[in-house]
């Protein structure tokens, strides 16, 4: 299969670098995209949608947890699926982000090794 | 990663800690289809709350880079190892699991919540373990807690409180 991947973070560097972590995980992405906050992401899955969005929290104009709120408004993105990149310590706050859907965390800096990990369990491409 | 508060450890995602009476309770917030596992002995008054997310490593992968608490085939064995090094006894602990939800319903997911669980049961079965208790499952997010002085078990979940496990010896004084 191949995987459609939406980087969503606004550090030019860090987007560059999950890129990069994306082509060495050996992820079978037909499509790597990049977005600088919450609201240039939805409107990059509304113009094209994605399987897997790799998703900062801390961002300018929409951060992530108003990306999830409104991700889950939106019928259409219900089968995006959506991995939280970050370095929150917060758990109650990511406790809000697993009610509204998020289900998977990858810590920075994640290895290659735990995004394929997680592609590999989330789509059955192991 | 693990937090200290005044209320004991935070067990982030993907992430374990063991801790005895003096820590007074090991908490872990954000179960969706991860699954929080945690093992008590009461004799030895140590446990351990394992919060893991998938069910196995990728197949391609190396072990170099592995976040065994991540995984169930990883960190279940590696969290029950810890605990006999703090002088827990395999055969006296108590086992009790919650999450292993689907949150998304009708999303097109592997179902990552229901092979969470299976894996789990398996990687006890081969350890000739079982749950003593479980709250599994569902389209709820749970929040899970263990009292180290007392063993008992709390599942929070939608504003909810129950308890998952307690002694059978401290409800019947209760009685």
């Amino acid at each position: 299969m191949n995987y459609r991947i939406l980087i969503v973070d606004d550090s030019p560097l860090l987007r560059a670098t999950a890129r990069r972590a994306v082509l060495q995980a050996g992820v079978d992405a037909s499509q790597i995209r990049e977005a600088p906050n919450g609201q240039e992401a939805l409107d990059a899955l509304r113009t094209q949608s994605a399987d897997l969005v790799l998703l900062d929290i801390n961002m300018p104009i929409m951060d992530g947890f108003q990306f999830v709120e409104e991700k889950a408004k939106d019928p259409a993105l219900a089968d995006v699926k959506v991995a939280l990149v970050t370095t929150e310590g917060n758990q109650k706050r990511l406790a809000r982000m697993t009610e509204l859907g998020v289900e998977h965390y990858l810590r920075k800096p994640f290895e290659p090794e735990e995004l394929r990990s997680l592609v590999a369990n989330l789509f059955g491409d192991s | 990663m693990t937090d200290a508060t005044d209320n004991g450890l935070v067990i982030g995602v993907a992430d374990m800690a063991i801790g005895s009476t003096t820590d007074q309770q090991l908490i872990t917030y954000a179960l969706g289809s991860c699954i929080g596992l945690t093992a008590y002995d009461p004799m030895a008054r140590v446990g351990g709350l394992l919060h893991f997310m998938l069910p196995q490593p990728s197949s391609k992968g190396g072990q170099k880079d592995l976040k065994e608490f991540m995984y169930a085939t990883t960190g279940i064995p590696r969290m029950l190892r810890r605990l006999v090094e703090r002088g827990a006894v395999q055969n006296r602990l108590i086992l009790s699991a919650s999450g292993g939800a689907e949150i998304l319903e009708g999303a097109a997911n592997m179902a990552i919540g229901k092979r969470n669980r299976t894996m789990m049961r398996k990687v006890l079965w081969k350890m000739n373990l079982q749950l003593a208790a479980e709250d599994t499952g569902g389209q709820a997010a749970r929040t899970m807690s263990l009292d180290l002085n007392t063993g008992e078990v709390l599942v929070r979940s939608k504003g909810n409180r129950s308890v998952l496990w307690q002694d059978p010896a401290a409800v019947s004084a209760k009685g």
